[in-house]
């Protein structure tokens, strides 16, 4: 079994017309072994900025810790909020250090890039291969059902409330099928003055 | 055999080993109901990153009431389908009648398990209408486990697919729903969504699709092109 | 192994002393394998050939099929043997291509050779089709992939097929299909693709322009394709019977893209 696999669990991320959502799973277990229902795999790390950090789950907690680490120097040196677009680089840069160690998370970034006005969505791989999309990204033990379901389910300009019925069936249809993802979900729709966040129930098996 | 000498400094080439077997790809769903059932294929044929052909049917006509869809590893696919064809047409010329969809599943079934320690590397959908005239989906597993559903995905796309059918088939996570009989139009309207998903995504599904529609007047056959990248 | 043989579970065999239905048939006069495992099976190809390739042509005038591959016998890298026909005439509707492995191509030819005398002492006046002889190879392959003894081919059958034309591919496993266009090896890669654009560039093609086809496509596969060689031949199959040309070469190679070409 793939150390990605290990602890189970997925995110999964849609734009939409003026707003992005990103959502994960609540589980986490130890390969079959369930052992808690409550983990958010996504992370606020500013007003309208979040990131969705799946993979093993020691290294979603490192990552996160030394990503807010940078992030609050960031702040401090510059004054100014961070922007999505440089979340990702930062995140990027700080995977490709351990080019030949790597944490084994993929990370989805979602925000409002409070410049340009507008929303701001990327994902990359666990050694910082970035791609942005203005589409939807996922990643997860269950990212072909994703997969299957978002591009059935997404169509472009879906508004906030659209947004929110579209990433939740499709999130949580794929995760039914996969036995180390699901056990609930928490969806959070960002929009240009509010980020409304919400938790799903859903079957527990 | 060292009969490839290596290069000074080269590890020698170590001759591949030889597997009887081969993914091939493909993608196959179906889905039964009231009345009828609908079941397609994808007509892409594949070796690794490499296409065979673009015209290749994985749907294969049992009889007025009966159709099957198989893919996997493609030699296997062929033997088991002209051996399956042979045992229907022995039971045909014993019985003077065409054996009915659950019969043919149970064959399929023990067709299967007849080679358990050398199986056939195939999924299969099997779609008709049984005794009673109702719409049927049986699936398996390669060495002969079934099930009959309501509807199904397999192949290469069978991940991609089937919580898309568990959702607008199954209408599962839907609050409030009235499950209601899904009609032919919905049902076939969902089955070109599906692979048109699917060959956004998987590069060993496309081309184009073929789908049957199993009703008591017979079987018609659907065309459908997908994209060809 | 219980599982190919009959049991009281099984069907019983198609015809007396013949297979049951999926059972593996051992053919008369040849020693029933007990046991595999002192048994010497090929596990790689000896002395190789490259790719074949072949497609249908029709004008409304002219139609059949037209089929190609070079003559060149490789030892692994080395270009060892520079006459081995690898287009062989079964009757006056086929031409089979064959790549992979020349000693296994040479066996399978020399079966099909004798089904012909065996055909032709019937004296019916009937002679094999070209679905028939695919079909034939498809089984003979898969029975002996089943084997793990496989024969290390593809084959590649160009005919006339009642009056059309005819083109089918089998490869060592048994996967067999069908198409208008079909490439083995580098040829599939390199060769299909030349001629999918010429074909939609001008879909009704005569027997010539399939012919000066086949030689362009030849001489790119000859520039790429590293086991390859300029010596080859050209096999065309039309509803008036069969040709196959004697060894051409390519001259007029054009190496100017070469960077270091004095």
């Amino acid at each position: 079994m793939s150390i990605m696999e290990y602890n189970g669990g997925c995110v999964l991320s849609m734009m939409g017309k003026d707003c992005v959502a990103i959502a994960s799973d609540l589980r986490f277990g130890v390969q079959g072994m369930t052992v808690a229902t409550n983990y958010e795999k996504v992370f606020e790390i500013g007003p309208q900025l979040y990131v969705g950090l799946p993979g093993l789950a020691t290294d979603t907690e490192s990552v996160l810790q030394r990503l807010k680490l940078r992030v609050n120097l960031y702040e401090l040196k510059e004054g100014r909020r961070m922007q999505p677009a440089v979340l990702t680089s930062m995140i990027a840069n700080m995977l490709y250090e351990r080019r030949f160690g790597p944490y084994f998370v993929e990370p989805v970034i979602a925000g409002f890039d409070t410049k340009k006005q507008q929303p701001y969505l990327a994902s990359m791989d666990l050694i910082g291969c970035v791609t942005a999309t203005d589409e939807f990204a996922l990643a997860g033990t269950c990212g072909e059902q994703m997969y299957g379901m978002s591009e059935a389910l997404w169509q472009p300009d879906l508004n906030a409330d659209e947004l929110f019925e579209c990433i939740s069936q499709a999130m949580m249809n794929a995760f039914d099928r996969d036995a180390v993802s699901g056990m609930g979900a928490i969806v959070h729709i960002i929009e240009k003055d509010k980020v409304t966040t919400r938790r799903i129930k859903t079957r527990m098996d | 055999m060292a009969l490839i000498e290596p290069f000074a400094g080269h590890t020698p080439m170590q001759a591949q080993r030889f597997s009887p077997y081969s993914d091939n790809g493909g993608t196959i769903v179906a889905i039964a109901g009231e009345d009828f059932a609908v079941i397609g294929s994808d007509t892409r044929l594949t070796v690794g990153y490499s296409i065979n052909t673009r015209e290749q049917s994985k749907l294969f006509r049992l009889s007025d009431k009966t159709v099957l869809a198989s893919c996997g590893c493609w030699c296997d696919v062929l033997t088991l389908t002209r051996v399956l064809n042979a045992r229907l047409q022995m039971y045909n010329h014993e019985h003077q009648k065409e054996m009915n969809t659950p019969a043919v599943a149970q064959l399929l079934s023990t067709m299967l398990y007849y080679k358990r320690f050398f199986p056939y590397y195939v999924s299969n959908l099997l779609a008709g209408l049984d005794a009673e005239g109702k719409g049927a989906v049986y699936h398996y597993d390669p060495v002969g486990h079934y099930e009959r559903n309501q509807y199904y995905a397999g192949g290469s796309s069978s991940a991609l697919l089937q919580p898309f059918l568990d959702n607008q088939v199954g209408k599962k996570n839907m609050n409030g729903v009235v499950q209601e009989p899904i009609t032919r139009e919905r049902a076939v309207a969902i089955v070109k969504d599906a692979f048109i998903s699917a060959a956004e995504r998987e590069i060993h599904t496309g081309d184009a699709i073929i789908i049957n529609i199993i009703d008591k007047t017979g079987v018609k056959e659907e065309r459908f092109a997908l994209r060809k990248d | 192994m219980a599982h190919f043989g009959f049991d009281r579970f099984s069907a019983g065999p198609l015809w007396h002393n013949g297979p049951a239905p999926g059972g593996i048939y051992n053919f008369p006069g040849r020693q029933v394998e007990d046991s595999g495992r002192f048994i010497e099976r090929s596990k790689q190809p000896i002395t190789t050939g490259t790719s074949v390739i072949a497609f249908k042509f029709d004008n409304g005038v002219e139609k059949g099929v037209a089929i190609a591959s070079d003559m060149l016998g490789s030892y692994g890298s080395l270009a060892r043997f520079r006459d081995c026909r690898r287009l062989f005439k079964v009757n006056n509707q086929i031409i089979i291509g064959a790549g992979g492995d020349y000693a296994d191509f040479q066996y399978v030819q020399s079966m099909i050779e004798q089904k012909n005398i065996d055909d032709e002492c019937l004296d019916d006046g009937f002679s094999m089709k070209p679905k028939a002889i695919y079909t034939w190879l498809t089984n003979v392959l898969y029975n002996r992939r089943s084997k793990m003894d496989p024969f290390w081919n593809n084959f590649v059958v160009a005919g006339i097929q009642d009056g059309e034309p005819y083109l089918g591919s089998i490869d060592k496993l048994g996967t067999a299909y069908v198409d208008n266009i079909i490439g083995t090896g580098l040829g599939m890669q390199i060769g299909v693709p030349l001629i999918r654009e010429a074909i939609e560039k001008k879909p009704a093609m005569s027997k010539s322009e399939a012919q000066q086809l086949l030689v362009h496509t030849m001489e790119v596969l000859f520039y790429r394709d590293a086991r390859s060689f300029p010596k080859y031949q050209i096999g065309i199959v039309t509803p008036d019977g069969v040709t196959i040309s004697d060894p051409l070469y390519l001259d007029n190679q054009k190496w100017g893209f070469a960077l270091y070409k004095k």
